[in-house]
């Protein structure tokens, strides 16, 4: 414990080195602004600053892409109080409760208080991520390959569980992401695999512009011919400090919508967006007034976004310690880990200690960040939706292609974010989900060679997976998550919108 | 059955047999990359299986769509597919274009492109708003962050 608080320390002095500090303020602002604003989300813009990165010593790159993750959770409450409208799909459910006190004219209890719980759900999942990622991480060095492959198994088909549609369909994108993952040379052998003689397939397919045409380019063309007119807030927003019987009623919501956040944050496949409903599902369940959620009752706000706040710093450990993302967003700074020539896993600790406790410590600075600019600037954050659409819309696809062709210099990229966008755009159509098919992606390439490492230790005996406690762990997992469905109709992500 | 159910019907049979013929695709390409064994697993073997996994959960996906048949379900807002056309060929163009006449003409001709299609602005503003964006981003994308964009004809 002293050693993880020494470590900490050691975090602070490199995230309070000028430049580090310089990027997690930028980091924390542009994810705040595009939590605020409609069609650019974390993952694109993380997806699409990547090669900006690129010259960046890449502690500061992390600490400003992390930034951007959970300062748009900050950004997404902000809309979804003031205009009923979620930034950021973590925040879909502040909008129940969140709106109607700010019709009520308690905007500013609602504001505040969302703010001061997500600082404080940050600070406890800081904590908790200090003292449990280092003891995951060891514990991962007792991973082999059948454990990593096990463990991505059961994450996918969480992700696929939790999806917002079939989760045939979320399968579905599943596998056709380990498939488009396995474009390019072959990992082990260096065979070309469906790259039609091509050299820049060699590669593999660009995530970042692969994420870009996807949820980028493909929200703006599905967008096309709406006219679609935000109805900004003009009252005047008093009193962002919540009174004492705000604290009171909210004390308990946040303290367990931190705490529920967090370990969920953990469990590979969550993400942030599915926490908030177990929160307000818990909150209403724990209320002496379940009648009157929805009508503009404080814990509905502070319960949800203290939770989205803490599961966004959970996703960090299977991050960081393990090498696993939760989300797309995270799939995408695994992405750009790989991008800098580093090795995301147990050894990430051990070997980048500057990158694993500057990028911790960096977040409970930019959470103290986003404290205190937030509240006072949320006149200016709002102005910003007064930007017709149009603007904006044209605006993200230029942003898109620049992002795409600075990847390589090259505008090969470009043509494969316009190609993500039309199948981005016709998976909306058919009523799939995007999200599965880019962690799959990622993952795919270290599904694989784990896979094929553990078969040839067995000697090709697919038991070696039931045989060793934790693979087997995690497999009975994964298939309790397949078979779930058949047992109950209802699962959590099932029907909720989609705005991510 | 109503109209609605049965255009879900229909986009889940066309999505199913587009899975189930790419599945196909994959697990014949899968083959010709070898497949090895289970002990010495080859190129192709998660291609391959991947490949059935993807042909299996096609039909799950046509059969779990016949049963809900007769189920309400999420509908995706209408979407103006001209449009889109418009602006994916404007997309292409931008991307043949990029290196030829460089960035700043041609982000302000696909800008302009893009505003102007929306109806929502008049010609002057369009085009001067076009303006302004094509130099400022790339003020900000070449001088100040460094990324090398093209500057084709106007280069000097």
């Amino acid at each position: 414990m002293l050693d993880s608080l020494a470590s900490l320390a050691f975090g602070f002095t490199v995230a309070l080195q000028p430049q580090n500090l310089f990027y997690c303020f930028l980091g924390v602002t542009m994810g705040t602004l595009v939590g605020i604003l409609p069609g650019l989300g974390p993952t694109v813009t993380i997806a699409l600053l990547l090669p900006v990165t690129f010259q960046l010593n890449p502690v500061a790159a992390i600490i400003m892409l992390s930034g951007i993750c959970y300062g748009a959770m900050y950004g997404g409450s902000t809309t979804s109080i003031l205009l009923n409208i979620p930034g950021e799909a973590a925040s879909v459910v502040t909008c129940l409760d969140g709106y109607q006190m700010a019709r009520q004219g308690r905007g500013g209890p609602a504001l505040g208080i969302s703010a001061f719980g997500s600082f404080i759900a940050g600070t406890i999942s800081l904590f908790g991520l200090v003292f449990l990622a280092p003891t995951l991480a060891e514990f991962g060095l007792r991973f082999g390959p059948p454990e990593y492959f096990a463990l991505m198994v059961m994450g996918l088909t969480v992700v696929a569980y939790l999806a917002r549609r079939s989760m045939a369909k979320a399968l579905v994108m599943t596998v056709f992401g380990i498939i488009l993952g396995c474009i390019g040379l072959d990992p082990m052998t260096a065979t070309p695999r469906f790259t039609f003689g091509s050299l820049e397939l060699a590669d593999g397919i660009s995530l970042p512009a692969m994420v870009m045409g996807l949820f980028g380019i493909a929200e703006v063309l599905e967008n096309l011919g709406v006219r679609t007119k935000v109805q900004v807030f003009s009252g005047k927003i008093k009193e962002l400090l919540p009174n004492r019987e705000d604290w009171r009623r909210s004390a308990g919501p946040i303290g367990r919508g931190s705490l529920l956040g967090f370990f969920l944050g953990i469990v590979p496949g969550v993400g942030a967006i599915v926490p908030q409903f177990v929160s307000y599902a818990l909150e209403k369940k724990l209320s002496a007034y379940p009648e009157r959620f929805g009508t503009g009752e404080i814990e509905g706000v502070a319960g949800p976004e203290a939770c989205n706040n803490a599961a966004m710093g959970g996703t960090f450990i299977p991050l960081l310690s393990l090498g696993i993302p939760s989300s797309a967003t995270t799939a995408v700074l695994l992405g750009a880990l790989m991008i800098y020539g580093l090795t995301p896993g147990p050894l990430l600790i051990k070997n980048s200690p500057d990158l694993f406790w500057g990028v911790i410590a960096s977040m409970y600075i930019g959470n103290v960040l986003l404290l205190i600019l937030n509240l006072p600037l949320i006149p200016l954050w709002i102005s910003f939706l007064k930007i017709p659409y149009t603007y904006l819309a044209s605006f993200i696809i230029l942003f898109c292609l620049i992002g795409a062709y600075s990847l390589n210099n090259n505008t090969v990229d470009i043509f494969v974010a316009i190609l993500f966008s039309l199948f981005g755009l016709l998976l909306k159509r058919f009523d799939f989900e995007p999200a599965p098919l880019v962690l799959a992606f990622v993952l795919g390439p270290m599904l694989e060679t784990n896979l094929r490492r553990s078969l040839i230790l067995s000697d090709g005996g697919f038991r070696i997976f039931l045989e060793r406690p934790i693979s087997a762990a995690f497999i009975l997992l994964a298939l309790a998550a397949l078979a779930a469905p058949l047992l109950s109709k209802v699962r959590p992500g099932y029907g909720l919108s989609e705005e991510d | 059955m109503d109209s609605a159910k049965k255009t879900n019907l229909r986009l889940d049979t066309v999505s199913a047999a587009f899975w189930f013929a790419l599945a196909g695709a994959v697990c014949y390409g899968a083959s010709l990359l070898g497949l090895g064994s289970a002990g010495e697993p080859g190129s192709g073997f998660i291609l391959f299986w991947s490949g059935l996994i993807l042909a299996v959960l096609s039909l799950v996906v046509l059969a779990e769509s016949i049963r809900a048949a007769g189920e309400t379900r999420h509908e995706s807002g209408s979407i103006s597919w001209p449009k889109v056309f418009l602006v994916l060929a404007a997309l292409v163009l931008y991307g043949l274009l990029l290196e030829r006449l460089g960035f700043i003409l041609t982000s302000f001709l696909l800008l302009s492109f893009l505003l102007g299609i929306s109806d929502e602005a008049k010609w002057p503003t369009v085009l001067t708003v076009a303006t302004g964006a094509a130099l400022g981003s790339f003020v900000l994308f070449d001088l100040w962050l460094q990324i090398r964009l093209p500057k084709g004809i106007l280069e000097f």
